[in-house]
């Protein structure tokens, strides 16, 4: 599926599940800043996903990207939940669609909702597609 | 010690129940289900778990994106009535590495809204 077709299919989600206007919501929109999301919205827009695309979603999704590259263990990029400069540099580069001023070190981990946009589920539809 | 609350609209629980079947059990426990099944006010004792679930992820610093399962917190009433947090799996875990060896859990609700609070010791 092409990236284009699944953009529209998440921003229908997004749309529905925040009641929000279609011109409102564009790939760098961020959930809870830009369109007013809470953490239930959340679940609703994953639990729409995972029905549209056929898909699951793992809960982990954004811990286990960072976690992903080669020799990373936590403790190199989390300590307190915070993350490490390491970390900071694996987030940056894991959720490019997100400004890099918003990631630094002590960032931490239980606040990345705040900087999921549009974009994040999009790749996070994307990873899942290609996985199946 | 660290604290954590929450307050979750009734009424959005049970659009939510109603638009995702899935939803009951990837978020309660068999026993939660039985538990508010048996109430005449289901969906706020529902909404009081959820609040309450939010509450220890507060309390935690780990939400259930970062892998804490819904179902892994576990409302329970005691003999009492008193409300209490039973912990499975990610949330044994997430409370090993937080050095948390048990919770207190307050719970409210009306018709519209339920609230939790939560202290992790």
């Amino acid at each position: 599926m092409e990236e284009k077709e699944i953009f529209e299919k998440v921003k229908e989600a997004i749309v529905d599940a925040l009641g929000v206007d279609e011109e409102e919501v564009t790939a760098d929109s961020a959930l809870f800043d830009d369109l007013g999301a809470e953490s239930l919205d959340l679940l609703d827009i994953v639990f729409r996903l995972e029905k549209t695309f056929g898909i699951k979603i793992p809960r982990g999704a954004v811990q286990l990207g960072i976690l992903a590259a080669e020799g990373v263990k936590e403790e190199d990029v989390l300590v307190d939940g915070a993350v490490t400069e390491l970390g900071a540099k694996l987030l940056r580069e894991y959720m490019s669609e997100v400004k890099p001023e918003k990631i630094k070190a002590g960032f931490r981990l239980d606040d990345i909702p705040l900087l999921f946009t549009v974009q994040t589920f999009v790749k996070m539809v994307k990873v899942q597609l290609a996985a199946k | 010690m660290r604290v954590g609350t929450d307050i979750t609209e009734v009424g959005r629980i049970r659009e939510l129940m109603a638009r995702h079947p899935e939803f009951r059990s990837a978020v309660f426990t068999p026993q939660e289900i039985g538990y508010c099944e048996s109430k005449r006010r289901t969906f706020e004792h529902y909404a009081a778990r959820f609040a309450a679930k939010e509450s220890v992820m507060k309390a935690i610093g780990k939400g259930w994106l970062q892998g804490i399962q819904w179902t892994d917190i576990e409302v329970k009433t005691l003999s009492s009535g008193e409300p209490a947090i039973a912990a499975h799996g990610t949330l044994i875990q997430a409370m090993d590495e937080k050095k948390i060896t048990s919770f207190s859990v307050s719970l409210s609700h009306c018709k519209a809204y339920a609230l939790a609070t939560v202290v992790a010791i």
